[in-house]
């Protein structure tokens, strides 16, 4: 908003006044709202650090598992009992709410199953499968809990950004910017009211001067 | 909701054992993009897990928008590539380096 297009007028005064208030009451509410995003935010990374490095070692040991297969088993062995395994882990996505952010909470069913369950034949394989799919199915969960948390842990911080924008809008461009804005106005008036004063005296002085020769 | 993996066909194997039914091979890399777009269409999809390795492979337009991606959520394993984005996320937002 330039100077010069704000019109020094009292109603506009007391409108930029108005406005003033309102900017800081959302600047102290949006400074408060990222404060507790942040806090939560740490409290998630603390979760995320924790099961990205659980979900690395299980991967590891999964592939251990699974070269280890192929080795007895041989490629096609394994390949065999992959493509029998018949039940799928189901997933489902729920709402959670953190300071009016929104994130998944996932339920997984099912991805641990016994070895009857697993649908390739206990007689044809050797335990080296099982144990694979074991490894596999713990690596399964911990990925779904990561992702939970992973997620969580973007969504946070993208409104701890948006947030954060916010606040320094209302900071650094939109409060100077009113404060300015009713310096200015108020200046204007001040000067109009001693423009007006100056006036009066003048035309009181003319009018008496006049009076003074008539007489 | 399900779980979907891309990856060599050695890497899908383990998941496929696990029960996962929406496995894809992608050895190259242009079947690698084809696959990763087909997931991203597919609704019913809410996981996608991706070798490390990979995920440095593609295009850098399309890794961005995975790592973005919340529906799927995309989770990178074996290698550094998916701690490094949050952790450049985490510098830009809050603007302090705090993955250690």
């Amino acid at each position: 908003m330039a100077l010069r297009d704000i019109k020094p007028t009292r109603s506009e005064l007391i409108s930029i006044k108005r406005k003033i208030k309102l900017s800081e009451r959302g600047y102290n509410i949006l400074k408060m709202k990222r404060d507790g995003l942040i806090l939560e935010f740490f409290k998630v990374l603390e979760q995320a650090k924790d099961s990205r490095g659980e979900m690395l070692n299980k991967y590891q040991k999964a592939a251990e598992m699974i070269a280890l297969a192929n080795t007895v088993e041989g490629k096609i062995g394994v390949k065999a009992a992959a493509f029998s395994v018949k039940e799928t882990p189901e997933i489902e996505l729920r709402n959670k709410n953190i300071m009016g952010v929104v994130v998944p909470e996932i339920k997984s069913s099912q991805v641990k199953k016994s070895l009857v369950n697993r649908g390739y034949g206990l007689l044809g394989t050797s335990s080296v499968i099982d144990e694979a799919a074991e490894s596999f199915e713990d690596l399964v969960d911990t990925i779904i809990e990561a992702a939970e948390i992973e997620t969580a842990l973007k969504r946070l911080l993208d409104e701890i950004e948006s947030t954060k924008r916010r606040v320094n809008a209302l900071e650094f461009k939109v409060i100077p910017e009113l404060t300015e804005a009713g310096a200015f106005i108020k200046m204007r008036l001040d000067e109009m009211e001693r423009e007006e004063l100056f006036r009066l005296k003048k035309i009181k002085a003319r009018t008496s001067a006049k009076a003074r020769t008539s007489t | 909701m399900e779980i979907a993996v891309i990856g060599n066909s050695e890497f899908i194997v383990g998941f496929r054992l696990a029960g996962i039914r929406k496995t894809y091979a992608a050895d190259d890399d242009r079947k690698l993009v084809e696959q990763i777009t087909n997931v991203l269409e597919d609704e019913g999809i809410g996981i996608l897990v991706m070798n490390g390795s990979d995920m440095a492979r593609i295009p850098q337009r399309l890794r961005i928008t995975l790592e973005n991606s919340i529906k799927p959520t995309v989770i990178a394993i074996g290698g550094e590539e998916g701690g490094l984005s949050i952790r450049e996320r985490i510098k830009r937002s809050v603007g302090v380096d705090l993955w250690k």
